[in-house]
């Protein structure tokens, strides 16, 4: 009781069917990667040689792909490597986001204006060209897709929370705070940061499934993650080579690809709901 | 006596939330003859904006009528299907709000909502309709009214939004105008216009006036007739003037008692009326006010109140109220 | 005895600034020549339209916002640096006309109330006793201090907002508005409370306000102000008993009266408050005054000594009859 009193949101949430849906999907992916060693049936990169291609079976609920690798567990090592990579990265961008955000809502009018033209001009490259820019500067890999997914998103994220902050910064209970003498630092860290977060946890949970899709596309591209780490697009790619052979992997190595996301967007469009501040009202009254 | 224009018979209506049904009128009899002025009065809480919402028909969705009728020229406005009340609404029956703002869409002239507002008469034209609504614009005072036609509702002050809101409401000559709180947000010279305006317009238009309003002082000003409300009952029905002068619920006596405007010498402590308002989830089984009142007796908080008529007119629902 | 608060000749400007004029050559006007003292434990009304830079003046006296002239003075100390504002926080509150709107809404009412000694790096001692002490003086149960904004009535917004502005025990307490939504019940209770709160520990209230049902009862002394400009001063009840300034007279006038028997037949006052766009030259009301002559509409009246603690500015020394003979005054 208590709890669903402090928490309000988190109530509305399970309320919603598609919120709990969307929760327990995303649960059960993050389950999936912090268990994958305990989860899975084999090890992910074991080559055997004489088992591949062999359809979904009892010895391989998923079968094998070219090499003879168990594809479940591929898979659910893939949640690890998608998960990681999103989260790390999604997680990287809105904290940056967080900060640069409220530094331009709330500061000098010239670090303002200093830190809009660093957004617009970050946000006028295309995501794709620029990743491959990236790239082929850097070179593929892990940490590469991240800075490209952390400098990318960056700009949405800090343009919403400044103009959260600069709304807020009129706001009744901010001009409270300093006819109070509360200093700048508190009044962010305490009276800012809880009141401009929520509208920003929406928007990276609708994120997280397009890093998702962006790690396994540039992984599909040979340009991700490095063989022979299992990722989604990896196995996509393993498939789609084998497509005559072994029709099943293409599909099967889609399958979390599309509930991850399904999940993830679900999530996001329930919190939106769940936190809308007329809704809440609402149920206040 | 001419028949009521507006009568509001038993009506029983709650609000459902999650934490139970709010009952926010508790068998409401009210009516309101051509051409009168009747004024609600009551604090927060005490149903009179939900009386309002309902007599033009649009309690809100989470309102559930549980009995009664709110008739308008003999029709019964609730029972209507959504279409057939439209067509009521801004004919016979109109509303002002308290924040005028939200009354308006922000992104379209005053001129150009004018003419929207007079979707409904079919025959007239567009040149007409502008004309009509320019003519209302001066008639309620606004000085330049060509002006006011083209302008944007954040482009006017809120006492010109009101009056343009006042216009609006005026534009149909409809037989009843519903206004809820209508100088609550205005400072006090505006609210004396305000006030001065719809006791000229009543006169002018020949329409029924209903002001729902906290404020004891702009219904003494405007009022003919005035009906207090307490937990969503009408605790006390009187003309004006014995509304103000002779008061026989003891809710009345105490909410004109401790009104600061009614007080004129200085005084250190002001009277207080103490105590809460009844949980409406589950109103209790004798009289709502008892709790907080002075006069109450043991049959108060167990029996519910006899609605007592004290002269021709005037009626309170007490225990302790003799004829 | 010095006043506690003091204030000479302020003038707040701000820029006009716009597409035309981006220098902000044209600046405006928002407070002009104002003088004002406040005796400590005195309540002084300020009343005025919205408009009327009451609000301002208040941002001003704690520092919220810049002024362009004068002096101000609290407890005898000049208030100009920064460092002159913050060293007076502690003895200096501010109530907001939207009491809910000013408690931070992710915020318990408990923690809301000791921010204060938070912030001031005040011990407190037992938190919760503490919260239990300052939410009682105010009459409120300690286990609100568990709720949240939403989830409080107008009149305990109203409370807790009273016992956050009180927890530090100030000299000065500004309240915009005290009463502004407020049931007339709990009107009466916000104000029984601050009464007492003001008897108990010897609190100067700067109350702003509109309403002068509220000012008549709790203030000593009002200001009037037109237009950021002082136009009348004096006693509460010399005032009401005695209006001089056609403003004042059509303020008191215009007040709707909880008695049909006193119904107003005419209009007190026309038209609105111009903008300070716009301000009229010459006296700033002639546009709305009944007695307004060829006079007001050039030359400015100064603010004059009427004695007994009255001052007023107007061209006209007898207001009280319209249309009798007045007498100009001449410099």
């Amino acid at each position: 009781m208590r709890f669903a009193a402090r928490y309000p949101a988190l109530g509305a949430l399970l309320r919603d069917p598609m919120g709990a849906f969307g929760l327990a999907l995303v649960l059960a992916f993050v389950a999936m990667a912090l268990f994958a060693p305990w989860l899975a049936p084999a090890d992910p990169i074991a080559l055997n040689v004489r088992d591949k291609f062999q359809p979904p079976s009892l010895a391989h609920l998923a079968g094998t792909d070219q090499l003879g690798r168990d594809l479940l567990s591929r898979l659910i090592y893939g949640a690890r490597t998608a998960l990681a990579i999103a989260l790390t990265s999604v997680g990287l961008a809105g904290i940056a986001g967080v900060i640069l955000g409220m530094i331009a809502g709330f500061g000098p009018r010239w670090l303002d204006a200093l830190l809009v033209l660093f957004f617009d001009s970050l946000s006028s490259l295309p995501m794709i060209m620029f990743a491959l820019a990236v790239i082929t500067i850097v070179g593929p890999g892990t940490g590469t897709l991240i800075l490209v997914v952390v400098l990318v998103s960056i700009p949405a994220y800090a343009r919403l929370i400044r103009a959260q902050t600069l709304s807020l910064s009129g706001a009744d209970f901010i001009q409270a705070e300093r006819a109070m003498g509360a200093s700048n630092t508190r009044i962010l860290l305490r009276h800012m940061l809880p009141n401009v977060v929520g509208p920003l946890l929406i928007l990276l949970s609708m994120d997280v499934p397009v890093v998702i899709m962006l790690e396994a596309g540039l992984s599909y591209l040979n340009l991700g993650v490095r063989p022979p780490t299992p990722s989604w697009g990896n196995i996509l790619y393993d498939g789609y080579t084998s497509i005559r052979s072994a029709p099943y992997m293409v599909v099967i190595a889609g399958l979390p690809l599309v509930l991850s996301t399904l999940g993830f967007t679900f999530l996001g469009e329930a919190l939106r709901d769940a936190i809308d501040p007329k809704l809440k009202r609402r149920a206040a009254k | 006596m001419s028949e009521p224009v507006l009568s509001v018979e038993n009506l029983s209506l709650g609000y459902v939330t999650p934490e139970g049904t709010v009952a926010a009128l508790r068998g409401v009899n009210l009516s309101v003859d051509p051409g009168e002025v009747l004024g609600v009065a009551g604090e927060s809480g005490c149903g009179k904006s939900t009386l309002a919402a309902a007599m033009i028909g649009l309690p809100g969705p989470n309102a559930r009528i549980q009995s009664g009728h709110v008739r308008l020229g003999g029709r019964d406005i609730l029972a209507l299907d959504p279409g057939a009340q439209r067509r009521l609404r801004g004919r016979e029956i109109a509303m002002v709000f308290q924040d005028p703002m939200t009354a308006f869409s922000p992104v379209l002239t005053m001129g150009a909502q004018l003419v929207d507002f007079q979707a409904n008469r079919d025959a007239a034209s567009g040149r007409e309709k502008w004309r009509s609504a320019r003519d209302m614009l001066a008639r309620v005072g606004l000085s330049d009214p060509d002006l006011s036609m083209r302008r944007y509702p954040h482009e006017l002050s809120g006492g010109m939004r009101q009056r343009v809101a006042i216009a609006a409401a005026l534009l149909m000559r409809p037989k009843v105008l519903i206004a809820d709180e209508p100088t609550t947000a205005l400072d006090v010279t505006m609210e004396a216009q305000i006030i001065h305006l719809l006791r000229e317009l009543r006169a002018d238009f020949h329409c029924a006036i209903v002001i729902v309003t906290h404020h004891l002082g702009v219904i003494a000003e405007l009022c003919d007739r005035v009906a207090v409300m307490y937990a969503g009952e009408v605790v006390e029905v009187a003309p004006v003037d014995a509304l103000y002068h002779a008061p026989r619920h003891p809710y009345t006596r105490a909410l004109l008692a401790c009104d600061p405007a009614n007080i004129t010498q200085r005084a250190a402590r002001l009277p207080t009326i103490g105590g809460r308002l009844p949980d409406l989830r589950d109103p209790p089984s004798g009289c709502a006010f008892a709790p907080r009142c002075t006069m109450a007796t043991p049959r108060c908080r167990t029996a519910p109140p006899p609605r007592v008529a004290v002269a021709p007119g005037h009626n309170a629902l007490c225990h302790e109220v003799t004829p | 005895m010095t006043a506690l608060l003091d204030i000479r000749d302020l003038r707040v400007e701000v820029a006009g600034g716009g597409w035309f004029d981006p220098a902000g050559r044209g600046r405006l006007t928002i407070l002009a020549d104002l003088s004002l003292s406040l005796a400590a434990g005195e309540t002084l009304a300020l009343v005025g339209e919205s408009g009327s830079g009451k609000t301002t003046l208040a941002r001003a006296i704690l520092g919220l916002q810049a002024t362009s002239g004068g002096t101000m003075a609290f407890d005898g100390k000049p208030l100009a640096e920064p460092g002159d504002f913050r060293a007076i926080r502690r003895r200096t509150a501010l109530m907001f006309q939207d009491a809910a709107a000013s408690l931070s809404p992710r915020m318990t009412v408990g923690d809301a109330v000791i921010e204060p000694f938070a912030i001031h790096g005040v011990p407190i001692g037992n938190r919760r006793d503490r919260i239990a002490e300052l939410l009682a003086e105010v009459g409120l149960a300690p286990d609100m201090a568990a709720r949240y904004p939403h989830e409080l009535s107008g009149g305990q917004a109203r409370r807790v907002g009273v016992a956050r502005a009180l927890a530090l025990k100030p000299a000065l307490v500004i309240a915009d508005e005290p009463t502004a939504g407020l049931d007339v019940s709990v009107q009466a209770e916000i104000l029984n409370l601050m009464a007492d709160l003001r008897a108990r520990h010897g609190l100067s209230y700067l109350i702003i306000t509109h309403n002068l049902a509220l000012v008549r009862h709790v203030a000593e002394r009002i200001a009037v102000l037109y237009l950021g400009r002082l136009v009348e001063s004096g006693p509460t009840g010399a005032i009401f008993a005695d209006p001089r300034h056609p403003y004042t007279q059509s303020l008191i006038a215009a007040e709707p009266l909880p008695d049909p028997r006193k119904r107003r037949a005419d209009l007190a006052i026309r038209g609105e408050i111009p903008s300070i766009l716009r301000r009229p030259a010459g006296c700033e009301f002639h546009t709305r005054c009944p007695l307004a002559d060829a006079i007001c509409r050039y030359d400015r009246p100064t603010l004059r000594d009427l004695g007994q603690g009255r001052r007023m500015r107007c061209h006209f020394t007898d207001t009280t009859t319209k249309g009798g003979r007045h007498e100009l005054e001449h410099r």
